[in-house]
């Protein structure tokens, strides 16, 4: 027959399963993208990485500042620096991820499309991973391709090929394991000013409760209790450096993959299409 | 300008409700109010207009929410920005669904009325009045979370009404309400209209207006197209006939009724449907209702009006 | 001409104080508030068994540190440096904010009161919910940790009063301040963290009067314990302290509260506050 129906037609051609986490992600970044206050957040996290290209360009141009040659250290230690942007994209970024959509009432609209509940959780991981590992692992890695291009040979790298490799598991751990501690709060409250608090909360708390144990023994065995001297202590392992703390590195370790297991457990249970009030 | 009982007076003059005088409101570049000047006398008047015609915006500002970008507006004689004082007398139904969702609907209205600077007791007594008015007794004790989307318009009507203001100013009432629910507020709006109160209601459903009063400010894209009385506006409208989609079983059956009424002007089939067009839709429903409740012409499943609303008639109006 | 019965702001501020302080003390986040207040309180607890059991005491930098040093040590580190800035910074920037986000303002302002009775009603709300909160901890954490090393309670007593008096100041000083960024910021959780955490520790090493645009500043004069040399970072702050004198500090943290909740008071009144539909 010639001439087509032209009323409505379910679609019956195929359907791509899996990939519902893309477009929430895409979806995502774009929406913040769009933003003038984070946009200039995002440029003052990259000031670090200007004032060490630098400090590279010196080194290597200089003679009178061999001294700022960069070492393997310098790359751990620029990852250090950038805890502070890391924190306040994560706050910025994280907070209402699943929180907006528990206040909108969008959960049950997400759910009650093809979507499963994991393509949802996995789609919000990655928006906040894309900009923490913007602001950490796009910056060190273009810090040693920068390294190379200003000294013009392929020595740094060959002495350090563990940096590569390191730079990019130490910093998508972290990203991880922040992302998804926060993604784990959000999903506690519809407040994102109230998820915010409680991850500053969770992560000075843990640092100030180490500190006074530290100021009474004057030991750094306890520092596991600080979810972020954890990461410093995998950071470290990872960067073939001496620890910066007592506490053995696999301690440090469990403490990071119990807060993502917790993490995980709290989503498992929190994202859900419907929420009974009694 | 219509009499009313309670109607201020001042100079020998009657003071309206809310007068406008050359009120415009925008937010940066958007115009949500436009050079308006009007005014709402006592009694029941009703504000029509599309979404986004500038009803929210208008109510805001005779709340005292937001302040003219340009020009002034009163209400019951008074300035209302920065004017608390005038809140003992004024009461406000706002159009968003937020409430404290942990707080019973008793312990929520007795706690906005101690606002109003009722000692606890006095509010707790005015509070359960004004719940039962809006015939909420039986769920007062019940958290509000728990409320179905009516129940949540009438807990918000009983805040609003609590201290018994002189005037009502209720945006978009019968929002989510089922029919039923929407007859008992349409009347109940009547009754404290004719208990004295000046109620100002928005809405974008003409025949539900049409039911409480007979005083209309129409607005559109943020002026004001008409103001006065409904009949006038409707004798405009009835030139311009109304299409009604009707989806039955025994079609046929029901044409046959159909055009047995002289203001059907004309039918066409669809599937399982008959579009009917008239010139006075206010009647033709009253005797599809009948129709529907007799069963003479079978069951009807589905009746819809891709023209009864506002933007239609607006259009219309805006042609001529 | 104005309505002639115009609502004062003291009794209006008191009816919100009622209606906010109930919503404030049982709503979840002051339970889990509670709850993070309970940490010094079990940390107090295992230092004290430790103590108890293996050792006799704690040595700080070679000598015998009593109860009364950690107690110190822990109002500063634990109370001073973060849980007062953090409640400052969760309730004072959402005393107006929550409101906002939840579409419940509207109820409040077209209520015959003022709004800045709003405001200064949910302050003390705010005042009263988080003094209840961490009261009873520092007291807990008191009795717990004094008494190590033959520490007595009933000595330290006095400096405990101090200390409960000067937390509850630095909750009005820091509220007031939190409230004003709230009511004037579009996202004052990031403005308030970076004031409480990036701006007061890192100004303190600037000598002159810039470290006089912080609360810390003066709040730290009502401490009466020594500040503790945690870190390089106490070391050197010890270095560049300069200290004002209690009257001066207290005069200094009542004139910010004070101008803060005014300045903000204004701002709420002359703000119009659009809610997304």
């Amino acid at each position: 027959m010639p001439i087509h129906d032209q009323g409505y037609r379910r679609y019956s051609g195929g359907k791509t399963r899996g990939r519902g986490w893309t477009v929430i992600a895409r979806n995502g970044i774009r929406s913040f993208l769009g933003k003038k206050a984070f946009l200039g957040l995002m440029l003052l996290s990259w000031f670090p990485f200007f004032v060490r290209a630098v400090q590279i360009y010196a080194a290597a141009n200089l003679p009178q500042a061999a001294f700022l040659a960069p070492k393997a250290e310098t790359f751990r230690q620029f990852l250090d620096q950038q805890e502070i942007f890391v924190f306040f994209v994560t706050v910025y970024i994280g907070a209402g991820l699943i929180a907006n959509d528990r206040r909108a009432n969008a959960l049950q609209i997400y759910l009650s499309k093809p979507l499963t509940r994991a393509e949802y959780v996995f789609g919000k991981l990655a928006i906040l991973m894309t900009f923490l590992l913007l602001v950490t692992w796009v910056p060190a890695i273009l810090l040693l391709l920068t390294q190379i291009a200003f000294a013009g040979s392929l020595t740094f790298i060959k002495n350090n090929a563990f940096l590569l490799p390191a730079i990019t598991v130490f910093a998508f751990v972290q990203a991880a394991v922040v992302a998804a501690t926060m993604l784990a709060l959000s999903s506690l409250s519809n407040s994102s000013r109230y998820v915010g608090i409680l991850y500053a909360a969770v992560l000075f708390f843990t640092q100030a409760i180490y500190g006074v144990v530290y100021a009474v023994t004057r030991s750094t065995a306890m520092s596991w209790i600080s979810l972020s001297a954890d990461l410093t202590q995998v950071g470290d392992v990872i960067f073939r450096l001496p620890p910066k703390y007592d506490t053995p590195s696999v301690v440090s370790f469990m403490v990071i993959v119990a807060v993502t297991a917790g993490s995980a457990l709290i989503l498992d249970r929190r994202i859900r299409g419907v929420e009974v009030i009694r | 300008m219509i009499d009313h009982p309670h109607d201020r007076v001042a100079d020998g003059q009657a003071v309206p409700a809310i007068a406008a005088d050359h009120l415009s409101k925008w937010y940066g570049q958007v115009i949500g109010l436009n050079d308006v000047s009007v005014s709402v006398p006592s009694g029941v008047t009703g504000l029509l207009g599309p979404n986004g015609a500038g009803k929210s915006t208008f109510m805001k500002l005779m709340t005292g929410q937001l302040k003219p970008s340009k020009g002034a507006i009163t209400v019951l004689g008074e300035p209302i920005w920065e004017n608390p004082g005038l809140f003992f007398r004024i009461g406000f139904c706002p159009e968003q669904d937020a409430f404290y969702e942990r707080m019973t609907g008793l312990e929520w209205v007795s706690a906005l009325v101690r606002l109003n600077g009722f000692a606890e007791d006095d509010a707790r007594a005015t509070a359960s009045r004004a719940i039962e008015a809006v015939d909420l007794t039986e769920a007062a004790n019940k958290k509000i979370g728990a409320y179905s989307k009516g129940m949540r318009q009438r807990v918000k009507m009983a805040q609003a009404l609590a201290h018994d203001p002189e005037l009502l100013i209720l945006d978009e009432p019968l929002a989510g309400m089922d029919p039923i629910m929407r007859r008992r507020t349409i009347r109940m709006i009547r009754d404290w209209g004719r208990a004295g109160k000046t109620i100002i209601v928005s809405s974008h459903i003409l025949h539900e207006i049409e039911s409480m009063t007979s005083n209309i400010l129409l607005i559109n894209q943020g002026r004001i197209l008409a103001e006065g009385n409904v009949h006038q506006i409707r004798d405009l409208i009835d030139d311009h006939p109304h299409t009604i989609y009707v989806r039955a079983d025994e079609t046929r059956a029901l044409a046959r009724e159909f055009l047995g009424y002289d203001d059907v002007l004309s039918l066409r089939f669809e599937d399982n449907a008959v579009v009917v067009q008239t010139g006075r839709p206010d009647a033709f429903y009253a005797r599809l209702t009948d129709l529907a409740a007799s069963g003479a012409a079978g069951a009807i499943h589905e009746v819809t009006s891709p023209d009864d609303n506002l933007q239609a008639v607006f259009q219309y109006l805006v042609r001529t | 001409m104005r309505s002639q019965r115009t609502p004062a702001l003291v009794p209006s501020a008191m009816r919100i104080f009622d209606l906010s302080l109930g919503q404030m003390l049982w709503s979840r986040r002051s339970v889990f508030l509670g709850v993070l207040l309970g940490g010094p309180v079990l940390l107090a607890l295992g230092l004290r068994v430790i103590s108890a059991l293996y050792l006799s005491g704690f040595r700080i930098n070679g000598a015998m540190a009593g109860g009364a040093t950690i107690f110190g040590m822990m109002i500063w580190l634990l109370y001073l440096r973060f849980i007062v800035p953090v409640l400052g910074v969760f309730y004072g920037t959402a005393l107006i904010a929550d409101e906002v986000e939840d579409k419940t303002i509207t109820y409040l302002f077209t209520r015959p009161i003022p709004r800045r009775a709003v405001l200064v009603g949910k302050y003390f709300a705010y005042l009263v919910c988080t003094s209840l909160l961490i009261l009873p901890s520092v007291v807990l954490v008191y009795f717990l940790i004094v008494p190590i090393g033959d520490g007595s309670i009933g000595a330290a007593f006095p400096s405990l009063v101090k200390d409960l008096g000067m937390l509850v100041v630095g909750l009005a000083a820091y509220g007031a301040v939190f409230a004003l960024v709230g009511t004037r910021l579009k996202r004052p959780l990031v403005a308030g963290l970076v004031f409480a955490f990036g701006w007061e520790p890192g100004v303190m090493f600037f000598p002159g009067y810039l470290r006089r645009a912080t609360v810390a500043y003066y709040l730290q004069a009502l401490v009466t314990h020594e500040m503790p040399q945690d870190s390089a970072v106490s070391v050197l702050l010890q270095v560049f302290r300069e200290v004002p004198d209690v009257l001066t500090s207290l005069a200094s943290l009542g004139l910010i509260t004070v101008a803060a909740l005014w300045v903000a008071g204004r701002s709420v009144e002359q703000r119009e506050y659009v809610l997304d539909q």
